[in-house]
């Protein structure tokens, strides 16, 4: 059919250039991911203080890195660091923002992780003369880390499907390509469908290791 | 040839075929064969059974389509589509403004979610594959924005590898950086605001922009500045629609011919004056 065979040109003519933004995809958002992932171990201990003097700006960071769109978010770093005289390129500017809203996600996750085991586990660990430390490390962390993984893996898909936001600020991430390609050519459904499978891909394989991870740690309780 | 559309109809057609036998279990050679396309059906007759023309505009673009202080989106596109609304019912209100950024412009027209869009959308051969323009209903052409205090002077300068350009998402743009500047790093955006933002900002030298957009946005930013060379030569901005419709494409083409030097040419004359302060050349004498 003229229509399949059009198509089939236009997409594998595509191809290469898909390839190469998909690439870039693939490194917003493994950067992203690790520094969100960096990011709320390192504020997830303030987040839990019982000091309210190093609380509660961890919660508000939360709450407003939470209750604004990461679109907003991206170009307020994009466009504001250059009147404060900084310059960091699309990509960083890219990476920052979508770890700096991730982050926020990931914190509160690990934390309902940790709060939803019992009281009565710490009480139990400690009747058998075990330290604060000791009990985290061996009692809550890894009923903990089983119970976030599912949570977890469904904010880190999320990431994935956000770094096609960073298209705004001119990366040429899969989502840009797609977009300028349309832009060319004028056909739109085929090649977003194209884009799409791509996103699918990623995100089903991602998807997928996550779940081994969960599988491997259940298999190690 | 099979378009697009004859395809979806095909295959929908032999799915609620397929869904048919199954359901009733007849033999395949009674099904019906897929209904055609409805020929003859024109967006011209849709929209007068509608009762309004829904029409495909950016907010983005002043003086062409933006927001004003009142919140209300206006600009030369818009009233021109207006100018056209009143052409149909007499009332230049039986209009939905249907904003869209310019990417979606294409996948709109195609799936029929406007019957036309007046855009600042320049007539290229590559664009014309895929979707009908009228005539041009205004020139235009592209030009180059600088900080004022810039060292760039012409075209030429901007080709060094410390310097970069803006671009809007349309190819050619790009095209023209890599014939006239390619020593020079390019910037990608979809929106013309983050293209003059980059270079208001600094995150970019200098940005390609529609020539009447530019200087509607000199006159509130004086920080920056145009080039004296032009990139292109005069190009036209035209009004788009689905390609496979005669009808509605001849309705607009004359409404436009009309604007540009017929019966239509005091009210566009007069929107012409509103927008950009001078009056428009009369196409027939």
């Amino acid at each position: 059919m003229d229509y399949l065979a059009q198509t089939f040109h236009l997409l594998r003519a595509l191809f290469p250039k898909l390839v190469e933004g998909f690439g870039i995809t693939v490194g917003v958002g493994l950067s992203a991911m690790a520094l969100a992932l960096l990011g709320s171990l390192l504020l997830l201990a303030p987040r839990m203080a019982k000091s309210r003097l190093i609380r509660v700006p961890v919660e508000s960071y939360i709450e407003l890195m939470r209750n604004t769109p990461l679109l907003l978010q991206i170009y307020l770093i994009y466009f504001g660091l250059p009147l404060l005289g900084f310059f960091p390129s699309e990509f960083l500017c890219g990476v920052v923002g979508i770890a700096l809203q991730h982050t926020a996600f990931l914190v509160e996750i690990l934390r309902g992780g940790i709060e939803s085991i019992s009281r009565r586990q710490w009480e139990a660990a400690s009747a058998i003369g075990m330290r604060r430390l000791a009990t985290f490390r061996y009692v809550i962390l890894p009923q903990t880390l089983l119970r976030v993984m599912g949570p977890l893996g469904n904010q880190l898909i999320i990431l994935v499907k956000d770094t096609s936001l960073v298209s705004a600020i001119g990366v040429m991430e899969l989502t840009m390509v797609g977009k300028m390609a349309i832009e060319r050519s004028a056909v739109s459904i085929e090649i977003f469908m194209a884009v799409a499978m791509f996103y699918l891909a990623l995100t089903t394989l991602l998807g997928a290791v996550l779940r081994l991870i969960e599988q491997r740690t259940a298999a190690r309780l | 040839m099979t378009s697009r559309r004859e395809f979806i109809t095909h295959v929908s057609g032999a799915a609620a075929g397929a869904g048919l036998v199954l359901a009733q279990g007849e033999p395949a050679a009674a099904q019906q064969p897929p209904a055609a396309a409805a020929p003859g059906k024109s967006k011209l007759d849709e929209v007068r059974a509608r009762g309004k023309v829904i029409v495909g505009v950016t907010s983005e673009a002043p003086p062409f389509g933006f927001v004003d202080e009142k919140g209300e989106l206006v600009g030369f596109d818009i009233d021109v589509a207006k100018l056209i609304a009143k052409g149909i019912f007499g009332d230049d209100s039986k209009i939905e403004l249907f904003k869209q950024g310019f990417a979606a412009r294409w996948p709109n027209t195609q799936n029929g979610s406007i019957d036309f869009g007046i855009m600042v959308t320049t007539i290229y051969a590559d664009r014309a594959l895929q979707v009908a323009f009228t005539r041009p209903y205004i020139d235009s052409g592209i030009v180059v924005v600088v900080k004022k205090d810039s060292p760039v002077k012409t075209i030429a300068d901007l080709n060094k590898a410390e310097y970069t350009v803006a671009h809007l998402t349309a190819p050619v743009q790009e095209e023209r950086g890599k014939r006239l500047y390619p020593n020079a790093k390019f910037l990608t955006f979809d929106a013309i605001s983050a293209q003059f933002n980059a270079v208001k900002l600094g995150r970019a030298t200098a940005a390609q922009l529609d020539a009447p957009v530019a200087l509607y946005y000199l006159k509130d930013n004086p920080d920056v500045r145009m080039l004296d060379e032009w990139l292109t030569d005069v190009t036209g901005n035209s009004i788009f629609l689905r390609p496979d419709d005669f009808k509605w494409w001849l309705f607009l083409d004359t409404v436009v011919a009309e604007m540009l030097g017929g019966s239509l040419f005091s009210p566009y004359k007069a929107l012409y004056r509103k927008w950009f302060g001078k009056e428009p050349a009369r196409a027939r004498a």
